[in-house]
């Protein structure tokens, strides 16, 4: 099986590696792994209170190229999206563009589990910071 | 099921004979019958299997299977003992291994690790509920964790620079991840004893519900899943500190 070229970019300059603070409120954090192939996800974004809007993300990925590439590209793709616009992002996207060949395709469904869940974080922490802010009036 | 040695094949050559890979009555060759690799030795699904049986038949077998054995016999008897041959190593070596020998029972079973994920992706996508990870987020936080920790040692050591306190540690961390490595194959042995259980139930002519079967099955999943991690970060670890 060849990569293609498309996976080989996103691999070889990964956009947006790194990390957040995991405990700052407007940082969403998803941590997922697909035990078939034992990778692991890291997928983080920060979201502008205000606008609802993807002003960051960071990535960092232990698994093959296309795990690599699937999660490089996701990041690519929340940036500027409404956390909304960004929950419409499916698996089968990202496979068609990076062409990943059907036994790669667990990657795909990685990468979109990681915004799921760094969203679902995020989501989590406004509705726990809620009654706080109440109370702080 | 039944299994393949109970099965009625007549034999080409004879004639009208119960046979599974040779006939009983005149020895020759059999075509393989369509039969999984359990059935292929003329075992029930069970999982907890008798390893040195196995190879004593396995030898027997691979004797009497083998082409060169029957090479100056009938054309199609050297094709059937070929075909025998190759699904008898196949057969051989799935099931003396105890991890494999499971996978390739869930697999029987109709499982699709796969399938599963991609399944309740798709229902995650649907209801907007979170997807429940496979795996324990805890354990994913640790393969994370010592990830970075070897990443950090792969760097260390492109540069030249020794970090023994780093080292130390991940040599630590080995050692628990052997120590998790055998308790999960024990947890598995527990996990067989479930499932053979259920399948002694069901010889006995007695109603097994396909909620045990499931339950049964998706344990051991679990700790397959679990499994294929520690085996990667070990494999990881030893690279890491080798290199």
């Amino acid at each position: 099986m060849s990569y293609s070229d498309k996976v080989i970019d996103h691999y070889n300059n990964p956009r947006n590696v790194g990390s957040m603070d995991k405990s700052s409120a407007d940082v969403g954090t998803g941590l997922v792994g697909a035990p078939e192939c034992g990778d692991v996800m890291k997928l983080q974004i920060k979201v502008n209170p205000a606008t609802n809007v993807i002003e960051e993300a960071k990535f960092k990925t232990f698994g093959c190229g296309s795990a690599i590439a699937s999660s490089s590209l996701a990041t690519e793709w929340v940036k500027g999206k409404t956390v909304d616009e960004a929950l419409s992002i499916k698996n089968m996207d990202i496979v068609k563009e990076l062409s990943l060949p059907p036994v790669k395709i667990h990657c795909s469904v990685l990468a979109e589990d990681a915004i799921r869940a760094a969203i679902g974080d995020w989501k989590k922490k406004q509705e726990s910071a809620k009654p706080v802010a109440v109370e702080a009036r | 099921m039944a299994t393949q040695g109970e099965s009625t094949h007549s034999c080409w050559s004879c004639g009208a004979m119960r046979a599974a890979h040779f006939c009983e009555a005149c020895g020759k060759v059999q075509p393989p019958a369509p039969a999984d690799y359990f059935a292929f030795f003329g075992l029930p699904r069970k999982l907890n299997l008798d390893v040195a049986a196995l190879e004593k038949d396995f030898y027997e077998l691979s004797r009497k299977l083998h082409p060169d054995l029957n090479a100056r016999t009938d054309k199609r008897e050297q094709e059937w003992s070929l075909e025998q041959s190759s699904l008898l190593n196949d057969a051989y070596r799935t099931l003396k291994d105890p991890i494999r020998r499971t996978q390739y029972l869930l697999q029987l079973e109709g499982v699709e690790l796969e399938e599963q994920s991609k399944a309740a992706t798709e229902k995650a996508r649907a209801t907007g509920e979170a997807k429940k990870q496979i795996v324990p987020p805890d354990l994913l936080e640790e393969v994370f964790d010592l990830n970075m920790q070897l990443e950090e040692l792969r760097m260390h050591k492109k540069m030249g620079e020794d970090d023994p306190a780093l080292i130390e540690e991940i040599g630590r961390q080995k050692l628990e991840l052997e120590e998790k490595r055998q308790a999960l194959l024990n947890e598995l042995q527990a996990d067989w004893k479930t499932w053979d259980g259920l399948i002694g139930r069901e010889q006995a002519g007695q109603l097994v519900s396909e909620d045990e079967r499931k339950q049964a099955r998706d344990k051991m999943v679990d700790l397959l899943n679990r499994r294929n991690y520690i085996r990667n970060l070990v494999r990881d670890v030893n690279e890491a500190l080798e290199n």
